[in-house]
């Protein structure tokens, strides 16, 4: 898979968290995976169909999902409630907006499916001929990894 | 004791969501997410707005401002949503009042949509994540 398709999600995602989290936002290293992958507690999914094809996932634990969901609600949530499910969409909406811009940019045409988001305990992604490039990016409220499989539609 | 009385009121503000007369400026807000929805409307009536009105989806939205009109001053339209979307909707409520004002939300990259509802009359679009400057100074250069 090229890097070109991840880096636009990855620096959105750096704009985006750093505006509604704050600047405490750091970039871990990237790697493969061609294999199956565990997914850690909730993750947010958004599919991609057009000239390229394929998926993101904004991956991370129940607890950072919690954290993130309080952070931008102004108040302490415990459970990952309707309200809490809302804000982890809207985070992978305003990231995945973003990011689509710069791919259109460089000439990727493509439609995205609404986030559906995932939750659950012990749970994998696997991806079919297609390698997941992640980003893991690590804020003060814990790690999010960027989990990218896409490639150009023959 | 000193009261609240007892103090000049020189740090005393109108807030911006009210009227010359102190009536509350009244809001619909339209969005599909719930976070969304909760975010604009602590925004608004923080400063004195009142929401009269909230709703989902592009078609509710268009169904709730004929049922409130004429006591709505406002609305603010997400783009993307189900059923119908901001633009759509924008576009029936200024066939039903000619002179609704609609504030377009949308996700950074939507500029195109965004020139387009504002070719059809939107009178100002703000960018999510929401900051509250933002939005205050938005919604009221729209309504003022």
């Amino acid at each position: 898979m090229r890097v070109e398709y991840i880096n636009p999600f990855v620096e959105a995602a750096f704009d985006i968290l750093k505006e509604v989290l704050g600047d405490d936002v750091q970039r871990g290293e990237l790697y493969l995976k061609s294999t199956s992958k565990s997914v850690m507690g909730v993750a947010a999914f958004v599919g991609l169909a057009g000239n390229v094809e394929g998926r993101v996932l904004f991956d991370m634990s129940m607890e950072t999902a919690l954290a993130i969901a309080s952070e931008m609600n102004g108040e302490t949530l415990t459970v990952l409630d309707d309200l809490g499910k809302a804000t982890i969409t809207e985070l992978a909406n305003m990231i995945t907006a973003q990011a689509v811009t710069k791919l259109h940019d460089l000439g990727f045409v493509f439609d995205l499916t609404p986030p559906a988001i995932f939750t659950g305990e012990n749970m994998e992604i696997t991806d079919n001929e297609v390698e997941a490039l992640i980003v893991p990016v690590i804020t003060k409220q814990g790690k999010i990894e960027i989990n990218v499989a896409v490639r150009e539609r023959t | 004791m000193k009261t609240k009385m007892d103090f000049p009121s020189i740090n005393e503000r109108k807030p911006e969501g009210q009227g010359a007369g102190g009536e509350a400026y009244k809001v619909l807000i339209v969005d599909d997410s719930m976070f969304v929805k909760k975010q604009i409307s602590q925004i608004l009536t923080s400063e004195g707005f009142e929401v009269v009105g909230t709703a989902g989806d592009g078609l509710e939205g268009l169904e709730k401002y004929k049922e409130l009109y004429p006591n709505v001053d406002f609305v603010t339209m997400d783009i993307t949503m189900p059923k119908m979307d901001g633009i759509s909707s924008l576009e029936k409520i200024l066939e039903f009042d000619k002179d609704a004002k609609v504030i377009m939300v949308s996700a950074l990259g939507k500029q195109d949509l965004v020139k387009k509802a504002l070719m059809i009359g939107a009178k100002n679009y703000i960018v999510k994540p929401l900051d509250r400057v933002k939005v205050l100074e938005r919604v009221l250069q729209s309504i003022k």
